[in-house]
């Protein structure tokens, strides 16, 4: 359940893209706050913002004019080198296609963002081996990506995602490239992250199944807040496949 | 070091890819390390001065296919500051099949005088003696006799074709000069003499043996000078001068070898480049979602860098090694053909190793730059878009 402290704040946020001669806005005046604690969910059709939304509140990209706060932080006026170092601190990616190296396997994966840090070989494979004991995959930490399924693939990145206890997960469409029952798994592992290790989740869906796990769904279209729905676990899933519904 | 193993796997992520880039890499190498080495052994100090022979070459001004007076080599004996002269006379003729490969340098001289201006030559086998009993009698370089496996005693037939003669000679005595080439074969110019007696009054080269080096830098003037107004002008240079010049045959060697030099690190370094475009390119989506991680953009071109370079280190001390262990072998080869001068002067020289591993590093700098560049300028959200 959500703590009721706003851990993102984002104020008159617009985002526009220029290609050639036209402006194209994505996010048009867009305000919101998220508490620290909370799962939500964020919907749409196809080219809502979703997912750009998603990425200036992660700060991989930058808003064309707004504010973004996360914590303490204006993420919205970083440098491009303070915005790396506070994401490989603050921020865990969960992305659509695992997007594993493929070269390394399930602990280097994990450990990859530990590298960035001051922590010593020991104390990295501590850490790695607990984010990977966390999704339960520890006896697959030798294997690499192509030996494992899908499921235990985007297993392995949440477990990346997770390695820095990040206070911040972004998820894009986490279980769009997986079967029923893998993507169900993950959810669950979503939800136990939300409430046993209190990580705020901010997730783009299109599935309504996957939506109805979160405490709040927001529905984007043509970059404007539409609904933004706060509920109680249970009754989430009417509420996710009606604003589906609408979207379409 | 804590990026050390990721660098090591993503060079290595495409073994055969990486394996034909390292190949590429270690064959210019090789050739790199060898005219490297060819160079300089054409620029070492000659080996004869550092041993005290300061040996001077005069033959005719135009060509060395013009011939002497054979009355030069006593007027050349009488100067002041010579030890010793002898003639050697180009014999040419065929030995064997007559093919390429059974060419070597053969000599008609005086045996006494060939050993008081090579007084460095040491006698593996036979003796000096036995040759200057022998009017047949040859001696041969060790390089040469080793090559068609002549031993003292052995009879050597050469078919001439300047003088229309057939020599019969018996090897009398198998010789080498320290740090030189020993690839000739020498006899006694009286048979040829015999044999062909219009040979008597001319003579090739005379090459004479100066007291030291004071006296050597004057008889250049001296003995070219004595000859200058006559119908058979003289060109007196050092023994090392003298071996340059077979070299200038073939135009400007140095400019020639280091020409192709340059033009096989260019080579290496589109290759090397292209490889590592290609890399960077396929790891477009990789790339951005290690930024997304928190890579900062420097720590990201290093890696790029870092695989390129190491790539290379791999092409530069493989080809090293390689060269290390085909040197020998090289100049073995070499030291029984006209290149053998030269030849005699390769060695595995450690600032040529170490400026062919610094071409390999720099190849591998600057093929990784522009990759490197572009994948830490590229954007977060771009390169995640390549995921489809």
């Amino acid at each position: 359940m959500s703590a009721e402290t706003p851990l993102i704040r984002i104020d008159s946020l617009v985002k526009q893209y220029t290609r050639d001669t036209q402006v194209l806005t994505v996010l048009d005046n867009l305000s919101l706050t998220v508490d620290e604690g909370d799962f939500m969910a964020l919907m749409g059709p196809s080219g809502s913002g979703k997912t750009t939304l998603l990425n200036l509140i992660a700060g991989i990209d930058g808003p064309t004019s707004g504010r973004i706060f996360v914590g303490e932080n204006e993420v919205s006026a970083m440098s491009e080198g303070a915005l790396a170092k506070w994401r490989s601190a603050n921020v865990g990616f969960i992305f659509q296609l695992y997007n594993l190296v493929p070269v390394l396997t399930a602990f280097e994966n994990v450990e990859l963002p530990l590298l960035l840090t001051n922590m010593n070989r020991a104390r990295r494979k501590k850490q790695a081996e607990l984010a990977l004991s966390v999704v339960n995959l520890l006896d697959r930490m030798d294997h690499y990506p192509r030996q494992l399924s899908g499921g235990q693939e985007q297993r392995v990145a949440i477990a990346r995602a997770i390695a820095t206890d990040p206070k911040l997960l972004v998820a894009d469409e986490p279980t769009g490239d997986l079967d029923a029952k893998s993507g169900e798994e993950i959810l669950v592992l979503m939800e136990r992250l939300n409430s046993e290790f209190k990580k705020t989740i901010v997730m783009v869906t299109h599935d309504p199944k996957a939506a109805s796990r979160a405490h709040r769904l927001v529905h984007l279209d043509k970059g404007v807040l539409k609904e933004d729905v706060h509920a109680e676990r249970g009754k989430a899933v009417g509420m996710a496949a009606a604003i589906s519904v609408s979207s379409t | 070091m804590k990026f050390l193993p990721l660098i090591l796997k993503n060079a290595f992520r495409k073994k055969t890819r990486t394996l034909l880039t390292i190949g590429s890499i270690v064959l210019p190498l090789l050739v790199i390390c060898l005219l490297g080495t060819f160079l300089r052994a054409l620029d070492r100090p000659d080996p004869a001065v550092t041993r005290g022979m300061f040996r001077l070459v005069t033959r005719h001004k135009v060509s060395l296919a013009n011939f002497l007076p054979h009355a030069y080599l006593d007027k050349i004996r009488k100067l002041p500051g010579v030890v010793a002269a002898t003639e050697l006379d180009w014999f040419g003729g065929k030995y064997g099949d007559g093919s390429a490969k059974t060419i070597f340098s053969r000599f008609a001289v005086e045996p006494e005088a060939f050993f008081q201006v090579f007084d460095d030559a040491v006698i593996l086998s036979g003796s000096p003696a036995d040759w200057y009993a022998d009017r047949a009698g040859c001696i041969v370089g060790k390089n040469i006799a080793d090559k068609f496996g002549w031993k003292t005693g052995d009879k050597i037939v050469l078919r001439g074709d300047i003088w229309p003669v057939t020599l019969e000679l018996n090897v009398r005595a198998i010789y080498q000069i320290p740090d030189g080439n020993a690839a000739s074969l020498h006899f006694n110019r009286k048979y040829l003499e015999e044999a062909s007696p219009q040979f008597g009054s001319t003579l090739g080269m005379v090459w004479t043996k100066a007291r030291d080096g004071k006296a050597a830098t004057s008889l250049i003037d001296t003995i070219d000078g004595m000859f200058e107004n006559s119908s058979y002008p003289t060109k007196t240079e050092t023994e090392k001068a003298f071996q340059m010049s077979f070299m200038s045959l073939v135009g400007n060697v140095k400019l020639l070898v280091t020409s192709i030099g340059v033009i096989i690190v260019f080579v290496i370094l589109l290759i090397a480049a292209n490889t590592m475009a290609m890399a960077a390119r396929e790891r477009v989506t990789e790339i951005a979602v290690m930024r997304t991680l928190g890579f900062p953009k420097g720590t990201i071109l290093g890696l790029i860098l870092g695989e390129s370079v190491l790539v290379a280190v791999f092409g530069g001390l493989f080809g090293i090694a390689v060269f290390t262990l085909i040197e020998p072998t090289i100049k073995r080869g070499l030291m029984t053909t006209p290149l053998g001068t030269f030849a005699s002067g390769f060695s595995l020289y450690p600032g040529i190793l170490l400026f062919a591993f610094l071409v390999a590093v720099g190849v591998g700098l600057v093929a990784g730059v522009v990759p490197a560049v572009r994948s830490a300028q590229r954007s977060i959200v771009d390169g995640l878009r390549q995921v489809g």
